[in-house]
């Protein structure tokens, strides 16, 4: 599994400490660095390669010249705005995404690997094959069960089973279930005797 | 600035079919036959009391080339427009789909895969939800626009339906081009290919056909027909309703 840097930029510690806490329990994250200024922001940038910046979006406002010319000059790294007040959408539409506050750890899980794994430098190879848990997903998904059902067996959120679906739909071009169920058949995921 | 590829109503027809044939899909749609002779759009467009505006806008949809202008549309328009959807699914149920079913059975007579069988039912069922959706259009949707259409020029219909509207149409619609690209990705990339070959390749034609057709047909109806249909309905509100 390919590791991650992460630097969280917010000049609330509660809010710093609090997603660096959880991101630490996060599999594949190698590392989370949390700073308060931009300007500390930047200096990292400068010496290290990092996946992704989970951003306040009241920087977009007040540094605006200088994330677009960061953005221009890591053009790999994702950008998500971390959401716990009401903000323009003209503000959060430059970001890649953005993760709520309130979120839970499974959806924010969810969310952080979406946007880590839509890397576009992998090959297409790597895109196309299905994860271990999102292979676990679509074989429950042809035998039948709901995405509830689905989410009790394998002790994740429903919403985890949703964003397994979507990659699902993503890699394979097939969004019905009983078009996904075929596929499962040609990938010896399921046999006939299942369905 | 005009360019040369615009469609204008001196356009001739025969031209723009030569380079985009499945415009040949649309004359069908609006029960226009080959051969056009030198007809320009104008003159076809009068020949069949087609308002032009609507019809080089379908023409534009067929030539992909993306966007609607904005379109001054009347009553008359929508009852053309519910004309050439029926003729449309006509041509779906009637033709293509039937096309279809008999490809996929031919193709499962020559590869004995297990999923062919799987994928005869997956097309089966879908055509019966297809079948379903286009009922609900030429029941009650279609039947509810002439409604709205004699309603804007105060002339009687046999139904009144006062307690329908274009948002539980709205509410209806769901998407039925999903299931076509879901088959045309398991044949394209995952079903083992075992003597069909000729076969399969005819059946990815005709489900591109079918495919471009029903995208152009969804946006007729999301970006034209109900657009126009609302407005109809806003302009002669039934009183009580």
């Amino acid at each position: 599994m390919k590791h991650t840097h992460i630097i969280i930029l917010d000049d609330a510690p509660v809010i710093r400490e609090g997603l660096k806490s959880i991101l630490d329990s996060l599999r594949n994250v190698h590392e989370v660095t949390t700073v308060s200024t931009f300007d500390e922001l930047t200096h990292l940038l400068k010496h290290k390669d990092y996946q992704m910046v989970l951003i306040n979006p009241h920087y977009l406002h007040s540094h605006q010249n200088q994330l677009q010319q960061l953005r221009s000059q890591h053009s790999n790294i994702k950008w998500i705005g971390v959401q716990y007040t009401v903000f323009p959408e003209e503000l959060i539409g430059k970001l890649d995404g953005m993760v709520d506050v309130f979120d839970n750890q499974d959806t924010l899980f969810a969310k952080l690997n979406k946007w880590l794994d839509d890397n576009p430098n992998e090959t297409s190879q790597n895109k196309e094959s299905l994860t271990a848990r999102e292979t676990d997903v679509l074989r429950l998904l042809a035998m039948g069960k709901s995405n509830k059902e689905i989410a009790d067996e394998l002790k994740i959120s429903t919403n985890t089973v949703i964003t397994h679906r979507k990659n699902i739909s993503q890699k394979t071009g097939i969004k019905s279930v009983s078009g996904l169920t075929i596929y499962a058949v040609t990938q010896n995921l399921i046999s006939l005797d299942d369905y | 600035m005009k360019s040369k590829n615009d469609v204008h109503p001196d356009s001739k027809l025969a031209e723009i079919i030569i380079n985009h044939p499945y415009i040949i899909l649309m004359l069908e749609h609006f029960e226009i036959s080959l051969p056009v002779q030198d007809l320009s759009i104008s003159q076809i467009c009068e020949k069949y009391s087609i308002n032009k505006a609507l019809f080089i806008a379908f023409t534009n949809l067929y030539c992909n080339k993306k966007g609607i202008p904005p379109l001054k549309l009347t009553a008359d328009d929508a009852l053309t427009i519910t004309r050439f959807l029926a003729t449309s699914h006509r041509y779906y149920s009637e033709q293509i789909y039937p096309e279809i079913t008999q490809l996929i059975e031919q193709m499962s007579l020559q590869n004995n895969h297990r999923e062919m069988k799987l994928v005869s039912v997956f097309f089966a069922d879908y055509f019966k939800e297809v079948t379903a959706h286009f009922d609900y259009e030429n029941q009650i949707f279609h039947p509810y626009v002439d409604c709205l259409v004699a309603r804007d020029k105060g002339t009687a219909h046999k139904e009144n339906y006062m307690d329908y509207s274009v948002s539980q149409y709205q509410d209806h619609h769901d998407d039925i081009e999903i299931k076509l690209t879901d088959l045309k990705n398991l044949l394209i990339k995952y079903l083992p290919v075992h003597n069909d070959q000729l076969i399969r390749r005819k059946l990815l034609f005709l489900l591109s056909e079918v495919e471009f057709d029903l995208n152009i047909h969804s946006k007729i109806e999301e970006l034209i027909l109900i657009p126009l249909a609302i407005e109809l309905e806003n302009k002669n509100k039934v009183v009580g309703k």
